[in-house]
């Protein structure tokens, strides 16, 4: 699966703009080591935040000669770390002519060597080490870093920590090793909940459920999350991965309102470059909601990009539209190896009684009194006593609220029942309750969201204004106070 | 030879030895005995400490965990099932890459399987069926309890109970006969919903009593609403949910409170 790796880049799409007109790499990455120092003095994790931002936008550009001078530029000569990173990249008489420019104008190494710069020396290494396709290596540097990051405890560098994980857990899954790292993802989880690093949890929790799900070991996945302590999201991506993977393991224990509540949230969530992502959690979505006896809309596979990825599902669809058993086999078979790739071939099979259940409601809705043997023969039962089976399929169905009818045993038919008026029930009013409830969460999440800048202005405000600014605040606080108390 | 291994595997010989004359008192002292010596192997998970005679130590703890499986469901013991199968599937999955498969491996989870829907815990029927490879799908053990999962959750319920017929493996049978009570309670619920009324040869005839006089005592135990009257059965039918005729007025005021609350903060 590659959509991690696109999630990651897209991130990087907005700052793009700024920086790829600029100066050479090597400028660009001058620019982001001062970033991180000031970051590291201020404890200013937001300017780390950026720089990693930065660095990802200059993934394309990133070359031996490039690192060789920023190992250089940014590690004390000599230091396990620069020695140790040095021999990941290629000898330096095999760089091109073209950078020795650059490395004659080698600023004075920085003295102070700042955790913060050596596990970002790690990270872009490693960054291109896995570009490379040099997997093995990547997977000898990785763990390094992560070893060395068991030393550190600092909150400027967690952000850098969060990025190691991830690649570190990338670099095992190319290789296929994906279950040696388990048990270290549980102990740097352990760690970091004890440093209250949360964007690591996060980090961390995400990697633990994807290595579980992919050795489809549902039962520790769930067994973790529901442990694992939660709090407000802090990353988009992370939280987009983590909803995708809780939808994938609510629908595989059958829990698909919750499951397709997940699922449509991480596919609205995430950035509209993650295609392959998207394309994921639309099939999972698409299977869910016809799991739920819903018919997806067409505009759901017609998606930009996603027609060509989304047609077998959307065949299904149609297949269990139609309510037709034997267009459902033919699809499921057809596509079967579509299907088992993307791991839902069993959830296909539970789809069996759904294609039943829409059979049996189209025949509920459209006649008022029909017999069981009709009813076996347009639902294509073929068993050695279709009738009987007919009579306890539909007594399944009324009894779980699919159709609403009764059965008449002595003459054996069906009857169908008159539907009733959902306007004269509550129903309505609560349905619209929980929309306006939902949007006016929306924003006052959005308006909690907002960050300002440390204002300047403030500082030229006259001392009058500022009283009367002061005043207001006051009055306004004692009014929502009292609002409180208004509360039931 | 290891003097420790000796010794559990001569243990083991008495185990079968009594589990094949059905003497399951005896199979049960024993095995507690023999889960006790297991502990000291260091080989075992979820150590997996590699020494000499890890193949042989862990073939056997495999094969005793194995017999303790079937034992539970001859001795018709579903907790000690559980347990023993928990214990057993580390040998399946973790230490797969060390041990040639073993040949009860399939018939054993598709015992598993089919407790786990006896039990009606479908959410972890098909958390365990996603661990199962496509091979594994395809053997005839595995697939009889998948096919039953399908038609017990359609309604199908004359094909889960003919199923019983076709038991791939004969410890199956036990299980099969705890799945015809589920399916018993299940067509109760169903036709309660389905029928105005039965008359008692259908109702007899549709909940597979083999005599009236055992429907009786099930309406009697289980479903004393049900009415019997003049050689029907009358289901009692559950209240529709009723129009709504009055104004849930406290509720709407209070959301409409709330509502201008949170307007009033964003204008």
């Amino acid at each position: 699966m590659t959509q991690d790796v696109e999630m990651k880049e897209q991130q990087a799409a907005p700052s793009n703009s700024v920086t790829s007109t600029g100066p050479s790499t090597l400028q660009q990455l001058k620019e982001i080591a001062s970033l991180i120092e000031t970051g590291a003095y201020a404890r200013e994790v937001r300017r780390i935040v950026r720089a990693i931002r930065l660095t990802i936008a200059l993934r394309r550009k990133l070359k031996a000669s490039v690192l060789h001078w920023f190992l250089n530029f940014a590690l004390v000569p000599g230091s396990e770390a620069h020695s140790r990173l040095l021999s990941y990249l290629p000898k330096e008489d095999e760089l091109d002519m073209e950078v020795d420019t650059a490395t004659s104008a080698t600023p004075a190494p920085v003295k102070h060597s700042l955790p913060e710069f050596e596990i970002y020396c790690y990270l872009l290494v490693l960054i291109f080490l896995i570009d490379q396709k040099r997997y093995n290596e990547a997977k000898a540097c990785s763990s390094a870093s992560i070893a060395r990051l068991k030393n550190v405890n600092r909150r400027t560098v967690d952000v850098l920590a969060a990025r190691l994980y991830f690649y570190y857990s990338l670099s095992y899954e190319l290789t296929g090793d994906l279950a040696e790292i388990r048990g270290n993802l549980l102990a740097l989880h352990r760690i970091a909940t004890l440093r209250r690093d949360e964007l690591g949890q996060e980090t961390l929790l995400n990697l633990l459920l994807r290595n579980y799900l992919h050795y489809n070991l549902f039962d520790q996945a769930e067994k973790l999350r529901s442990k694992a302590p939660r709090f407000e999201a802090h990353s988009n991506q992370q939280f987009c991965r983590y909803l995708f993977y809780l939808g994938k393991i609510r629908t595989i224990q059958l829990e698909y309102t919750d499951a397709k509540e997940s699922l449509l949230q991480a596919a609205r969530k995430a950035p509209v470059a993650a295609l392959g992502f998207r394309v994921q959690c639309n099939k999972w979505a698409v299977i869910v909601r016809l799991l739920l006896g819903e018919i997806p809309e067409r505009t759901v596979f017609m998606q930009k990009g996603m027609e060509k990825a989304l047609r077998p599902y959307f065949e299904l669809t149609n297949a269990v539209r139609v309510g037709d058993l034997e267009l459902f086999k033919a699809v499921a078979e057809k596509f079967s190896t579509t299907f088992s790739s993307d791991g839902t071939q069993n959830l296909i099979v539970r789809l069996r009684h759904n294609v039943i259940r829409t059979g049996l409601r189209n025949i509920s809705i459209s006649y008022s009194r029909i017999s069981l043997t009709d009813v076996a023969k347009k639902l294509r039962l073929d068993s050695e006593n279709p009738v009987a089976d007919a009579e306890s399929i539909v007594a399944k169905a009324i009894r779980d609220g699919a159709i609403d009818a009764t059965l008449d045993h002595a003459s054996g038919w069906m009857v169908s029942k008159e539907t009733g008026d959902i306007y004269s029930t509550n129903e309505p009013q609560i349905a619209f309750n929980s929309r306006i409830a939902f949007c006016l969460n929306m924003h006052n999440e959005a308006v909690r969201a907002l960050r300002f800048p440390p204002n300047s202005d403030k500082e030229k405000e006259s001392a009058e204004k500022r009283r009367e600014r002061q005043q207001q605040e006051q009055e306004l606080a004692k009014h929502i106070a009292e609002e409180d108390d208004d509360e039931f | 030879m290891d003097p420790k291994l000796t010794e559990v595997s001569q243990q083991f010989e008495r185990f079968k030895a009594a589990f094949i004359r059905n003497d399951f008192d005896t199979c049960e002292r024993l095995l507690s005995q023999l889960k006790v010596s297991l502990t000291q192997f260091r080989s075992l998970p979820p150590l997996f400490v590699d020494t000499p005679n890890a193949t042989h130590e862990l073939t056997l703890a495999r094969d005793i965990y194995e017999h303790a499986v079937v034992l539970s469901v001859k001795i018709e013991d579903q907790e000690a099932f559980e347990r023993d199968f928990f214990q057993l599937k580390p040998y399946y999955t973790d230490a797969r890459g060390r041990l040639p498969p073993s040949a009860q491996e399939y018939p054993i989870l598709g015992l598993n399987l089919l407790r786990l829907l006896v039990q009606n815990r479908i959410a972890e029927f098909h958390t365990e069926l996603e661990l199962l490879s496509a091979t594994a799908l395809e053997n005839l053990c595995i697939k009889h309890a998948v096919e039953l999962e399908q038609s017990f959750m359609e309604g199908a319920y004359n094909r889960v109970l003919s199923a019983r017929q076709t038991v791939p493996h004969e410890t199956y049978v036990y299980f099969m006969d705890l799945l015809a009570k589920t399916v018993r309670d299940e067509i109760a619920g169903c036709s309660e919903k389905a029928y105005d009324s039965l008359s008692i040869n259908d109702a007899r005839r549709i909940l597979l009593f083999p005599s009236d006089q055992e429907l009786f005592e099930y309406i009697k135990e289980d479903h004393p609403e049900w009415e019997i009257k003049n050689g029907y059965v009358i289901f009692q039918r559950a209240k529709e949910s009723a129009p709504c005729k009055e104004i849930p007025s406290l509720q709407l005021i209070n959301q409409t409170l709330s509502y201008a609350r949170e307007l009033e903060r964003i204008v």
